[in-house]
């Protein structure tokens, strides 16, 4: 099985270059026996490469540590379920499994769009099967997992610890299954540079894969927070690191696009912007894979680096430069009749929520590269880290928050007075009370009051929204409460899914601006000795040493230390932390010491304590941070992936709602916040 | 076995003679921070330079412990493999022999009586603006790119925003655009009815 899989890396290379090549010939000698070869050529691309992915499972399940890839990142010991995630964690698997992933994407994208979109299928196609070829060629040259050692080690290296986690073993895969799917909407919008067609039927290619990219971007995102949070021990879940940077980058233009494309829905306008954003989010997809895995900027994710850094430079410098061609030369074919009646318009929200994602992305991106351009300028070499992103990205942030809770406000084409003053009456309040309570309650930092109060304001939107939509159904149909709110997300899942993301987000910002009042204090304990501080609700807290412990497990030695923890003379109970060295057999280390943090969670304040080291063999060093909100940012996540969920569940074709004046027009309500008898 | 953990600063006391030594020599170094020794103790790299500054006649310390540890949020650690800031990398990383280095010296400019200010600038002085965990105020290049990039996009929004409604208004006065069937007082009620005018 593994020499097959081996092979059939090599056949699937072949085919990736057949069926680029006969498709993009069929394209432009618009030759169907060409354009079916080619679409037959992708399958079967798919086909050779899931073999040589099951090539690589065998190989890794059966712990055959002949193959480089098995011995370098497995051991005998590992539990199953990270030697199956060992796929993906190396260079070599990751190149295989972006290949798998894509090569799937496309089968299924080619397949179920090509009735409906005969004149793009082909650049579609030979576009994915030129991006198929290079990340096989990848594999093939320079990142092969099916290399053999010139002999059979008796145990293999293991996977590090770090990463034997329930998160780093869903994060990887998580991101690249939202890498790969910006692939698609890119693939089609070269397809409708080459094609000068842009239709309904890409729209909703594009808007699919677009939205599932995103989807599996946050979920992926969120998931790497928590692993850098529980794992790391460095006290937060981001810290602006250029890999973290260069997932956030496609997930915020991947943001905008699925914002902007209703425009075009509607109003049939901002196609090329549309075009433009969906290249852009492949690209910075492109970039995030090559800073993962060239190393190019200093980072903590340096596991990754290796040797492919230059191929994926060439590969994207030539992807934005055939890019940049194809929109510069084809970009009026796609012009579109535009006209706009108010600048107080749901339009015109969209286009500032557009460059406030994209304004946010740029800063990311400048952040991330500018140590890189300093230096090539032959300037000194500077560090750009949270200081710089936190002070840039704030005010951008709370620009975007407030554009949530406008946006869904306005109404399509033209918002009157009259309209504007009821829709923000209710929103508006609540954002001025949410302030007015915390400044009573004694918060002074204006960042996070103004965070807040925003917070409350969208908050407001969002139960307003509901509201009146519940209150509808019950007018119409006579409906519960509960019914009416399960069958107006039901009948309109884009709309209120996409309100329900909006609530996670403001659970995301509510968290991140409880980072301002986070205090962390360095100590020193001997066993009995206690610590005592208040935390930024202003409880007393109180520590106690329970002495440091030594001991050692099969594959580790441990140290720890436990904190006996009193909140306002309460016990609540004991906290610890580890440091732990893994050992291989021979009691040799293995990897660097890593830290297990002891996390306190309740839903106003996380207690995070982290054992620095010991000394004398009693003292503990111990940083004690208090964290208030965190709980919030992972339940506004997984609030949006149910969001992200809800919008993506495919809806009966009669059911979809024709935007704008389309919509039913009883006299009570604006159209636009109708939900549409069935 | 036991596990064989040191401090991190009970382990640089020990090695203060190989540590001064170290120092020297990264001094020598340019000021492009070129790794200084390759001969460094483990985990220092050679990275670790001394940061002095005279003590001030009749110093006391200006900076409080909260202070200090806020600006040693702003220093990054120099051991280059970590992104971490010098605070945030000596309370979490025990292997790391860079961050208490320059905790250390941290410590001694406050009992020198400098401010805050003056400590990160004598950091920046000998290790470069690298040291920083953000280019200084003074980079306009870093700092306002961001800022100008999205005013110029704002401001080609709102030029966009206002061709699309002169092509609006123009068509406007070219009379009816839609093939539709209905009076112009009939469009009107329309209007006013989708955006809720003629609610009470």
């Amino acid at each position: 099985m593994i020499l097959i899989g081996e092979l059939s890396l090599w056949v699937a290379l072949l085919m990736a270059a057949w069926s680029m090549t006969v498709s993009y010939a069929g394209g432009a000698s618009r030759r169907l026996d060409l354009v079916d070869s080619g679409v037959r050529g992708l399958y079967a691309t798919f086909a050779m490469v899931l073999l040589a992915s099951i090539g690589l499972w065998t190989a890794l399940l059966s712990r055959d540590f002949s193959l480089e890839y098995v011995a370098g990142h497995i051991s005998a010991s590992m539990p199953s379920a990270y030697v199956f995630t060992a796929f993906w964690s190396g260079q070599a698997g990751s190149m295989l499994f972006w290949a798998l992933i894509l090569s799937m994407y496309g089968t299924i994208a080619i397949a179920t769009s090509r009735a409906r979109n005969q004149e793009l299928v082909p650049w579609a196609t030979g576009t994915l099967s030129a991006i198929l070829l290079f990340f096989i060629a990848t594999t093939v040259f320079k990142a092969n997992p099916f290399i053999r050692l010139p002999f059979t080690p008796l145990d293999g290296r293991g996977m590090n610890p770090q990463l034997q986690n329930p998160g780093m073993a869903f994060h990887p895969p998580n991101l690249y299954l939202g890498y790969v799917a910006t692939a698609i909407p890119f693939a089609f919008a070269i397809a409708a540079l080459f094609a000068k067609r842009l239709d309904a039927e890409w729209l909703g290619v594009v808007r699919r894969w677009a939205l599932l990219s995103w989807f599996f971007l946050t979920i992926g995102i969120v998931l790497g927070m928590w692993w850098a949070y529980v794992e790391l021990g460095w006290g937060g879940y981001w810290a602006w690191d250029p890999v973290e940077n260069s997932s956030f980058l496609p997930w915020l233009t991947t943001t905008a696009f699925l914002h902007s494309i209703m425009i075009q829905e509607k109003r049939g306008m901002l196609r090329k912007w549309n075009v433009v954003l969906v290249v852009v989010s492949f690209l910075l997809a492109i970039f995030g894979t090559f800073i993962t895995r060239s190393g190019v900027i200093e980072s903590v994710h340096s596991f990754a680096q290796s040797p492919v850094g230059p191929w994926f430079a060439t590969f994207f410098v030539l992807s934005t430069g055939i890019s940049i061609y194809l929109v510069g030369i084809r970009l009026r074919d796609l012009e579109a009749k535009a006209e706009l009646e108010s600048m107080v318009s749901r339009e015109a929200a969209f286009l500032y929520n557009n460059l406030v994602l994209c304004g946010i992305a740029f800063a990311v991106l400048w952040g991330t590269v500018f140590p890189l351009l300093s230096e090539w300028a032959g300037k000194s070499k500077i560090t750009v880290g949270p200081p710089f992103f936190n002070a840039v990205n704030i005010p951008l942030g709370l620009l975007l928050l407030a554009l949530t809770g406008i946006g869904p406000l306005i109404a399509w084409r033209k918002a009157s007075v009259s309209n504007l003053r009821r829709q923000f009456a209710m929103p508006a309040w609540t954002g001025v009370a949410v302030g007015v309570a915390l400044f009573a309650a004694g918060m002074r930092n204006v960042s996070a009051l103004i965070a807040y109060v925003l917070c409350g304001f969208v908050a407001g939107t969002i139960i307003q929204e509901f509201y009146k939509g519940i209150r509808a159904r019950q007018a119409i149909h006579g409906e519960s409460v509960i019914t009416g709110f399960v069958h107006l997300v039901a009948r309109n899942r884009r709309r209120y899914g996409g309100y329900i993301v909006h609530a996670g987000i403001v659970m995301l910002f509510a968290a991140f601006a409880g980072l301002a009042f986070r205090s962390e204090h360095d100590i020193s304990l001997k066993a009995g000795e206690s610590f005592t501080t208040n935390d930024p609700y202003g409880h007393s807290w109180r520590f106690v040493s329970q002495g440091v412990s030594f001991y050692n497990r099969v594959d580790r030695d441990v140290v720890a230390v436990g904190l006996e923890a009193f909140r306002d003379g309460k016990r609540l109970g004991i906290i610890t932390s580890e440091k732990r060295q893994y050992v291989d057999a021979q009691r040799n280390p293995l990897f660097n010491p890593i830290t297990e943090v002891g996390i306190r969670t309740t839903s106003k304040l996380d207690t995070y304590i982290v054992l620095a080291g010991i000394r004398d063999r009693e003292v503990a060093e111990l940083r004690v941070t208090f964290n208030p909100l965190v709980v919030w940012v992972w339940a506004g996540g997984v609030l949006m992936v149910i969001g992200g969920v809800i919008v993506m569940w495919p809806q009966a074709e009669r059911r979809r709602q024709q935007g704008g004046y389309a919509a039913v027009m009883p006299p009570a309500q604006p159209a636009d916040e109708l939900p549409v008898p069935v | 076995m036991t596990v064989t953990v040191t401090s991190r600063r009970e382990f640089l006391s020990r090695a203060g003679g190989v540590f001064a030594a170290i120092a020297l020599g990264a001094e020598a170094a340019t000021a492009q921070g070129t790794p200084a020794s390759s001969e460094s103790m483990p985990g220092m790299n050679g990275q670790v330079r001394p940061v002095r500054l005279p003590a001030k006649p009749d110093a006391k310390p200006v900076v409080t412990p909260e202070e200090r540890d806020a600006l040693e949020h702003r220093l990054h650690c120099q051991c280059g493999t970590c992104t971490l800031d010098v605070y945030t990398c000596r309370t979490t990383d025990f292997t790391c022999a860079v961050s208490p280095a320059m905790h250390r010296d941290v410590l001694a400019l406050v009992e020198g009586g400098h401010s805050a200010q003056e400590i990160i600038d004598a950091f920046a002085a000998t290790y470069g603006e690298r040291v920083l965990m953000a280019p200084k105020r003074s980079n306009i290049l870093a700092w306002f790119t961001p800022g100008v990039a999205v005013l110029v996009g704002g401001g080609a929004i709102a030029m966009l925003l206002r061709r699309w409604k002169a092509e609006k208004q123009s068509h406007a006065l070219a009379g009816p655009l839609h093939d539709v069937d209905a009076t112009s007082d009939e469009l009107a009620r329309l209007d006013a009815a989708v955006r809720g005018d003629d609610r009470p």
